[in-house]
């Protein structure tokens, strides 16, 4: 059905341009382009042109595929792009920048986390150990 | 004795060296200054001038051959009505597209396997459970000097290995004729079914689409079938395709001549015969046969009767096989 006016032929004010994930494929099937659009847009909506991808499952090979146009997205950055956090992560992955601080801290928060998990089993372990072991 | 080294690049035609697409000069300039330092007399190599001409001589030009019908869309046969000038110039063109189908595809060494870490961050260690490849999609970047990279659920960044660098180049940008898993048809036992059907061709051309030139699997494809052909003598299935030059190019190296020679002396190709044997003697400056052909200048016959006393195997077949030619030119001139 055709709106009044094409939701693609907007013009928006205000708003600066992104670089972020916008999502396709389909159901339990995800797909992220990475896309430089403006702000405003819908997330999978009119971009401006697209800078790569990622495939978020694993291949037969056991590897996530992606792509990324440095090229492009570096003249896109010169134009005063803004990225959002899960671009940012994903570019800290991938050495083009730093790696993101928090994806150090999400490392952290998870061996901690993976480590108070089994100190609760070792303790139970432990204690329903000892009365079959001691005398 | 797989020949081409980087020093054989250097020296290049330029036709060659754009067909085939190979890295710029600068990155094998090192290469070149230190190998011609080590080696005293340069050995010739595949893509000199002297030995392509040797061996496209070798390969000979059946027309009929060269533009055997490909499979194709079902077309009606189109006629022409040509004078005798006219015939001549059809002919003269199709002899020209006949040398482009048959410029040999480069033969060179294995690549060395890739093995550089970018950086190592073990604060990632235990996040992921899958690697990430990345490849860089810029358009203008040839796809040698291509960035892939690869971080480790360890945390480690790396360089993608060479079958990794390919396959992800052929998602990307995806080459006609190539798959991105190769085929199960290059598997050394599935091989064996195809070269019973005398496919060889086939295969290599096959081979040709889907493996890059430096690959291991290329070469151990390719010497493959060179060794299923010397076996069984089919070198008639290659003769006039471009894949003739580099067989005899690995026999020559390999000092395998013997079978070839009688094939070229069955099918009176003395002046083939004649050029194996001075492609032989320049790959090979350091035999008795090489050293009395240089004194004596030798030509013709004589230059297959001295390589043949002092280099074959199998003196007999080769003598038997010369003595049958010789009658053959006596008796048609005789008569």
């Amino acid at each position: 059905a055709f709106s009044a006016g094409s939701r693609l032929l907007r013009g928006y004010r205000g708003g600066h341009v992104v670089i972020r994930f916008a999502l396709g494929g389909c159901t339990n099937r995800p797909f992220f382009r990475i896309v430089a659009a403006n702000s405003r847009r819908a997330r999978d909506g009119k971009y401006l042109e697209q800078l790569g991808c990622l495939d978020p499952l694993p291949n037969a090979h056991g590897e996530k595929v992606a792509g990324l146009n440095l090229e492009r997205l570096r003249y896109w950055l010169g134009c005063g792009a803004q990225l959002s956090r899960p671009a940012e992560k994903l570019l800290g992955l991938a050495g083009f920048l730093p790696l993101h601080p928090m994806t150090v801290t999400g490392a952290e928060r998870l061996r901690r986390r993976r480590q108070r998990e089994q100190q609760p089993e070792a303790a139970p372990a432990d204690g329903s150990a000892e009365p079959g072991t001691a005398p | 004795m797989a020949a081409l080294g980087s020093r054989g690049s250097a020296a290049l035609p330029s036709r060659l060296r754009a067909l085939w697409a190979l890295p710029a000069r600068r990155a094998l300039a090192a290469d070149a200054g230190a190998a011609e330092g080590k080696a005293a007399p340069p050995k010739p190599a595949f893509t000199d001038e002297a030995v392509q001409t040797l061996l496209y001589k070798m390969t000979g030009l059946d027309l009929r051959k060269v533009f055997r019908p490909v499979k194709k869309d079902l077309k009606p046969p189109h006629y022409k009505l040509m004078t005798e000038a006219q015939l001549e110039e059809a002919t003269r063109k199709a002899i020209e597209e006949a040398k482009t189908k048959l410029i040999m595809p480069p033969v060179l060494n294995e690549r060395e396997p890739i093995d550089d870490v970018l950086a190592e961050d073990k604060v990632l260690e235990g996040t992921e459970t899958a690697k990430y490849v990345f490849t860089d999609l810029s358009y203008s970047i040839p796809h040698r000097e291509r960035f892939i990279v690869v971080r480790e659920p360890n945390g480690v960044l790396r360089k993608a290995t060479w079958e990794e660098r390919d396959r992800m180049i052929q998602i990307f940008f995806p080459k006609e004729g190539r798959k991105v898993i190769p085929p199960t048809l290059f598997k050394d036992e599935n091989l064996g079914t195809v070269f019973q059907q005398d496919r060889h061709e086939d295969v290599l051309n096959m081979c040709i689409a889907q493996f890059e030139p430096d690959s291991p699997d290329y070469i151990r494809v390719h010497h493959r079938t060179y060794e299923d052909i010397e076996k069984h003598a089919k070198y008639d299935l290659l003769r006039s395709t471009r894949h003739f030059g580099g067989m005899v190019w690995y026999l020559v190296s390999r000092k395998k001549t013997d079978g070839l020679l009688i094939d070229m002396i069955n099918r009176d190709l003395l002046e083939d015969a004649t050029s194996l044997i001075t492609l032989y003697h320049m790959l090979h400056p350091e035999c008795q046969s090489a050293k009395e052909a240089k004194e004596g200048k030798l030509q013709g016959v004589d230059l297959i009767k001295v390589f043949v006393k002092t280099e074959s195997q199998r003196e007999g077949y080769i003598q038997l096989a010369l003595q049958a030619y010789e009658e053959a030119m006596a008796t048609s001139s005789a008569s």
